[in-house]
Order: C-alpha cells, then structure tokens, then sequence
C-alpha cells in the first residue's frame, strides 16, 4: 500500500463545518445511506444535504453508488490518511505490539 | 504578544506500561533477538543488541519516502534497559511520513507477579495546541468530534 501525502486542510476544511461533521459521522455509522435518509431528521432541507454531500466527496470522504433513482453514500475512511500523523500511527502501533507480545510469550514461556 | 501569530511546537512521548506475567530475562530475548522482534513487532534487518549496531525497519512508504525505518542501538543494559533511535520520513510529507527522529526506550523492572514493562517513544514534534489530533488513534470515527473542534482552529 501508497500512502499519497495530500493535502491536509481539504478534509480539515470539509470537517470544519459541525452540520457537514454530522452528516459525515451519520454515513460513517451507517453501511450505506441515501439523501432522503440523511435530509430525515437533520433539521436541514435536502438541498444543503446535497451540497454538503459534495463538499465531502471532492475531500475524498465519502464515495457514491448509483442504483436506480437512488444515490448510496458510504464513507471513505481512506480520506483521512492526511489527518493521521506519527503519534496517532505509533500510538495504536505500539498498543497492538503489546498484545503482540503477550500471546508471543504466552507461546514461548507457557 | 499576538498568541493567533505563534507558532510553537513540543515534543511528546508516546509512554505504554504494562505487567506481564514473565521474567525480565524472558521479555528481555524477545526485545533483543532479531527473530524474536520480527514475531512481535517488525522483522528487523541487520539487526544486534550492540551498541552503536545501525539496523532498519520497512513498513509502509509514503511519497518521497520509501517507509525505511532507521534505527541504531543507543543503550543496552540486559534485563533493565534497551534504546534504540527510530528514524525515518521525508521532508515533503505531511501527516504520515512526514520527517521523524524519534527515540524507542524499553525498561523493565521486576515485580511480584513478572515484569513491568515500559515503552516510552519520544521525540514526536507537535505543533501546539494540535495535540489532541494524535489522540485519534483509537478507530477513525469515533474522534471526529476531536477533529472537529481542531478543524474549526483551523479555519
């Protein structure tokens, strides 16, 4: 796997607005979602959901999937790669070395 | 002093302390054999618990950089105590490697039940204030309030 370096104030852009967080964190919970469902509910008309949507699919967050008059959005946990710098990476990196570790010598010293 | 202006940026440490129920000199092995590494944490290359000793680490490349760790033995006292630098990145990435030059240091102090053991990874440059971005580790959406409150910063 590549990780490309992009930019890190597109998706700190597109997050930076707490209505369009919401609407992330709502496809991100979900496995797939449609503009009807995430209008219900979020005390925005579908239009702003629409453009929210756009704003966080040319951040490389969320991907879309035609089928019939329906449009599926799902989240792309891939777009916040450029969020993720070396302490987070060695953080969860080092946590799970340790449960490494602790089956390894459960192996060599039962 | 306009405080928006500065920019300033600290070090921070990575610090996991953990018991486990083994002698010192069994966790010692598995920290300073090279198979025994390469079975918990990364099969190193070139590697010997000797100080001064250069070895590497590949893990995963990011832009300019080709994901070489650098690595070279900085203390070895057996049974207490073993650093090594940890080195690697490029200039021209952000994030993710972006330029690293950390130091790994293992301590291990025998107790009742086994051995505490202690990493502590440091050297990490933070721009201040961001800190709270590298306690996203724990899954991706569970921090988004996190970074959304550093992304209105930002703006």
């Amino acid at each position: 796997m590549m990780i490309e370096p992009a930019p890190i104030t597109a998706v700190m852009r597109a997050l930076a607005d707490p209505t369009r967080r919401a609407v992330f964190e709502r496809i991100s919970n979900a496995d797939e979602i449609t503009v009807v469902e995430l209008t219900r509910g979020s005390g925005v008309t579908q239009g702003a959901i629409s453009q929210h949507l756009k704003s966080l699919k040319q951040a490389g967050l969320v991907a879309e999937r035609p089928e019939g008059r329906n449009v599926y959005y799902r989240a792309e946990p891939e777009g916040l790669a450029p969020l993720v710098d070396w302490m987070s990476h060695y953080g969860s990196f080092w946590r799970d070395r340790f449960a490494n570790l602790r089956t390894l010598l459960k192996e060599i010293d039962p | 002093m306009n405080e928006a202006a500065a920019v300033t940026f600290e070090t921070q440490d990575i610090v996991i302390d953990e018991v486990f129920p083994h002698a010192p000199e069994t966790i010692w092995k598995t920290l300073t054999n090279g198979e025994l590494m390469g079975r918990w944490i990364m099969p190193p290359t070139g590697f010997e618990a000797v100080e001064g000793k250069h070895f590497t680490f590949q893990t995963t490349p990011a832009g300019a950089w080709d994901g070489t760790i650098r690595c070279q033995v900085l203390d070895v006292r057996p049974n207490e105590r073993f650093a090594y630098s940890w080195k690697g990145g490029d200039e021209g990435n952000v994030g993710y490697g972006s330029r690293l030059d950390t130091v790994v240091t293992w301590t291990l102090e025998k107790v009742d039940n086994g051995t505490r053991l202690r990493l502590v990874h440091s050297g990490f440059v933070m721009p201040k204030n961001a800190s709270a971005l590298s306690n996203m580790s724990n899954g991706w959406p569970k921090v988004l309030s996190r970074l959304g409150a550093i992304a209105e910063e930002e703006n």
